[in-house]
């Protein structure tokens, strides 16, 4: 019997709704597909800013992992990293731990052994914690206020709870209120920003820093640039946060209701007219207007020069990158793009660009690469000229094509603009997967704060 | 203290081990967890799974899932998958989750071959242990759900029990069959149907520790002799390859899955070395373990070890090479995968391939 992977055309999902998808794409409703396409989408850990690197943000700070070794195992990925060697630690639990929880009894004293064994003082101690204390209900907090007064210094709970991943509070809402609880009040600067959402800051040349100081902003601050707890700490004097990753509005709620920093959220786009409008939407809140008709060309002529040399060419957009999917494929379709694939999760919030791309692309096909009939995917079935995405491109491994999916982001029209540079440079040598991934920042070397 | 890590990173568990053995046998492996315990499997302690397709699946537990107990719910979806692919059997992989919530395997596997037709086995890892208890136990269920019928012996025809990436340190057992023409890689270059003739080989090679129950259920249900070797490291052409030229009259310390450095024990003994000392973070059976041998729990076991026992020669994972200070100076390079994820061909599996 032969076996395909099982797509959906964006129309037929339009016309179904969005609470009645196919089975196949609702991840609750049938086994995970693993798939060698999407591991970090999959495994938190094991690339990209998962809980335990997401964890380490704070400059300074080391992480003990309380858990089996099985939770624990796939970190070295992570230590090998530069700026991560010597930085996480591990009280491995066996059964007993499981049954009777005396293992919350010795993570003080385990804190204060890796304390007395580093050289230098950490600014915080971060435990990490797994389904097995979700699962026996550990009150984590009381245990890490154990932990800081044997070593005084902040000690803090951060939940790797794949359980919950699909809850209210999934693992990576949690850890970045974790990370931003640590803020104390300071006295307000009128001048000061802080940039939430990101564990990497965004590219260098992005023009939303300079719409800020334009405002009169002199200190934008991103966790990922404050090269101390000293610096980290200032984002306490923040007048506003902007937010950038849905996943971090928890965090700004928090800061919102302990320190008075109120917050605005932005949406990561990559059509031009949408950005447009979110910055004027963003300049009346602040009683102001960007000046974008510089950076609104340059992406313009980005794409306009993709085209001239690569115009009608075809996508498949994935999921792991710096994206939404269903609104990268919408941008790709109103520049003059044929998308063919999208593999992607839909969610309440990315329903709208479904519609859209049903509307300019009905028969564009939807895959879920969570689900098990994927094992059977055949790129020769749907040949693209580009895949974007580490996903769909491990998808489409003949195709041209960019990963996207660094630490530094891509954002707004200078996300736009470099897309499309990058893409064009990558068309120079189609098929060809060791070309230039992406031109996307220098790893924020460059502190604003 | 007990369990407290400085320096290494937890060893592979046991249902990466259990994984391992199933991995090429054409199976659907549903690892009982919420996601986690299967992207660590998949990225990083399967290095095959990038170069072959395999029906791997995680259940996708939720909190709800868990502390309800839906079993339904998992059989369900474990029916649908079946009922998409060509699997010969499947197989419930235990992680933490179902340790905590005592899930009941043998009603479960009952309920999916009900549903889907399937014959289904269930391995109670836990995530607890390390990966050589769980490939044990995954070997043993293998055979003793499956290879029950009696065939003629094939002469020549040799069984290999053992051979897993995780034990071998390799993605390919073709070193081993190099060794041992005419072997059978139970889960390594051979199939499920190998599974259900293994009364027809004339013995069965165990490889690894891990091996040994299958082969004791191999012996007592058809009596098919064993042995506990590696030939990969027999020999004194095993020892060039090591760089372990010359080891006359040195004091030898060998870290490593207790079959391969018991073998590798006996071929530097026959080289004039003084003394060799095996020792290991994983079983160790009482069949080679000889006085001086040493089972590894705490970082700490390893700096003493290697601080008061005066070797000259240290053979080992390099992983290992920080615990043990400024003592054996003579480090030789013999990577176990199960430790630090580094393949003995030097190379380390990384998420979407290639070494890193």
């Amino acid at each position: 019997m032969e076996h395909v992977a099982r797509a959906f055309t964006a129309a037929e999902l339009v016309q179904r709704g969005l609470d009645d998808l196919p089975d196949e794409l609702v991840s609750g409703r049938h086994l995970i597909y693993s798939s060698p396409a999407t591991l970090a989408f999959n495994s938190p850990g094991a690339e990209g800013f998962g809980v335990k690197r997401a964890g380490l943000a704070i400059p300074g700070s080391v992480m003990l992992v309380v858990a089996p070794g099985c939770c624990g195992r796939n970190t070295s990925l992570i230590s090998d990293l530069p700026g991560y060697e010597g930085r996480f630690f591990y009280l491995t639990m066996d059964e007993t731990d499981i049954v009777t929880g005396r293992h919350l009894a010795r993570i003080p004293q385990a804190v204060e052994e890796c304390v007395a064994h580093l050289a230098v003082k950490p600014s915080v101690f971060m435990i990490c914690i797994t389904c097995v204390d979700a699962l026996l209900g550990t009150d984590m907090e009381r245990v890490c206020r154990r932990a800081e007064e044997r070593v005084g210094l902040p000690v803090r709970p951060c939940y790797m709870y794949a359980l919950t991943r699909e809850g209210r509070r999934p693992p990576m809402v949690h850890v970045r209120q974790s990370l931003y609880s640590l803020l104390e009040p300071k006295p307000k600067r009128s001048t000061s920003v802080n940039l939430l959402g990101f564990f990497a800051p965004l590219v260098d040349d992005c023009e939303l820093y300079r719409y800020l100081a334009d405002l009169g902003v002199k200190r934008v601050r991103e966790v990922s640039r404050c090269e101390s707890f000293d610096e980290f700490e200032a984002m306490a004097e923040a007048n506003f946060n902007l937010v950038l990753h849905p996943e971090a509005r928890f965090a700004a709620a928090d800061l919102e209701k302990r320190l008075q920093i109120p917050s605005i959220e932005l949406t990561r786009l990559y059509q031009l007219d949408r950005i447009r409008r979110q910055y004027q939407a963003l300049g009346q809140v602040l009683g102001a207007s960007f000046d974008d008709k510089d950076d609104y060309a340059a992406a313009r002529a980005a794409i306009d020069a993709f085209a001239a040399a690569q115009g009608g060419a075809s996508f498949a957009v994935g999921e792991c990158l710096n994206a939404d999917p269903f609104e990268l494929a919408v941008a790709l379709v109103s520049y003059g793009f044929a998308v063919r694939e999208v593999f992607g999760t839909i969610t309440a919030e990315n329903f709208v660009f479904v519609r859209h791309l049903a509307e300019a692309s009905p028969e564009t096909q939807v895959y879920s690469n969570m689900e098990p009939t994927m094992i059977h995917y055949d790129a020769s079935d749907c040949p693209v000229d580009f895949a974007l995405g580490k996903d769909a491109r491990w998808y489409h491994p003949d195709a041209a094509g960019l990963d996207w999916n660094s630490d530094v982001q891509p954002y707004g029209y200078a996300g736009v603009r470099r897309l499309f540079e990058a893409l064009l440079e990558v068309a120079g040598g189609a098929g060809d997967k060791n070309a230039p991934a992406e031109t996307c920042g220098d790893d924020g070397k460059e502190v604003l704060a | 203290m007990r369990g407290l890590r400085m320096y290494l990173t937890p060893f592979a568990p046991d249902q990466s081990g259990a994984v391992s053995v199933l991995f090429e046998l054409g199976g659907i492996i549903v690892i009982c967890d919420a996601g986690g315990c299967t992207g660590n499997v998949c990225g990083f302690d399967e290095p095959r799974w990038h170069a072959m397709r395999s029906a791997v699946f995680s259940a996708g537990l939720r909190d709800m899932d868990a502390i309800l107990g839906r079993d339904d719910k998992l059989v369900a979806s474990l029916a649908d998958a079946a009922s998409k692919m060509d699997a010969r059997f499947a197989a419930v992989v235990g992680t933490p989750v179902p340790a905590v919530i005592a899930t009941d395997y043998r009603a479960l596997s009952r309920m999916s071959e009900r549903k889907s037709g399937l014959a289904t086995i269930c391995i109670d890892t836990s995530g607890t242990r390390l990966y050589d208890d769980g490939a044990r136990k995954a070997y043993r269920v293998l055979f003793d759900r499956f290879a029950t019928e009696q065939q003629p012996v094939e002469p020549g025809r040799i069984g290999v029990l053992g051979a897993n990436p995780l034990d071998l340190s390799c993605t390919s057992a073709d070193e081993l069959r190099a060794a041992l023409p005419g072997a059978v890689c139970y889960g390594m270059g051979s199939g499920f149907d190998d599974v259900l003739r293994a009364s027809s080989v004339e013995r069965n090679v165990v490889v690894a520790p891990s091996g040994l129950a299958a082969a004791q259920l191999l012996e007592e249900r058809f009596g098919t002799p064993y042995e506990l070797a590696d030939p990969r490291f027999a020999g004194e052409e095993a020892l060039a390859k090591l760089g372990l030229d010359d080891v006359r009259d040195k004091r030898v310390l060998v870290v490593q899955q207790q079959v391969s450095a018991h073998t590798l024990r006996e071929s530097l003994r026959a080289q004039g070395a003084a003394s060799v000392t095996c020792a290991t973070w994983f079983m160790q059976l009482d069949e080679l373990r000889e006085e001086g041998d040493v089972r590894l729990a705490e970082e700490d076991d390893f700096a003493e070890l290697v601080r008061e026992g005066g070797f000259d020669v240290l053979v080992g994972d390099p992983a290992l090479w920080p615990l043990a200070g400024d003592f054996a100076p003579e480090r030789v390079s013999l990577p176990h995968f199960a430790l630090s994820g580094t393949l003995q061909d030097g190379s380390s599996y990384a998420p979407h391939g290639g070494a890193r």
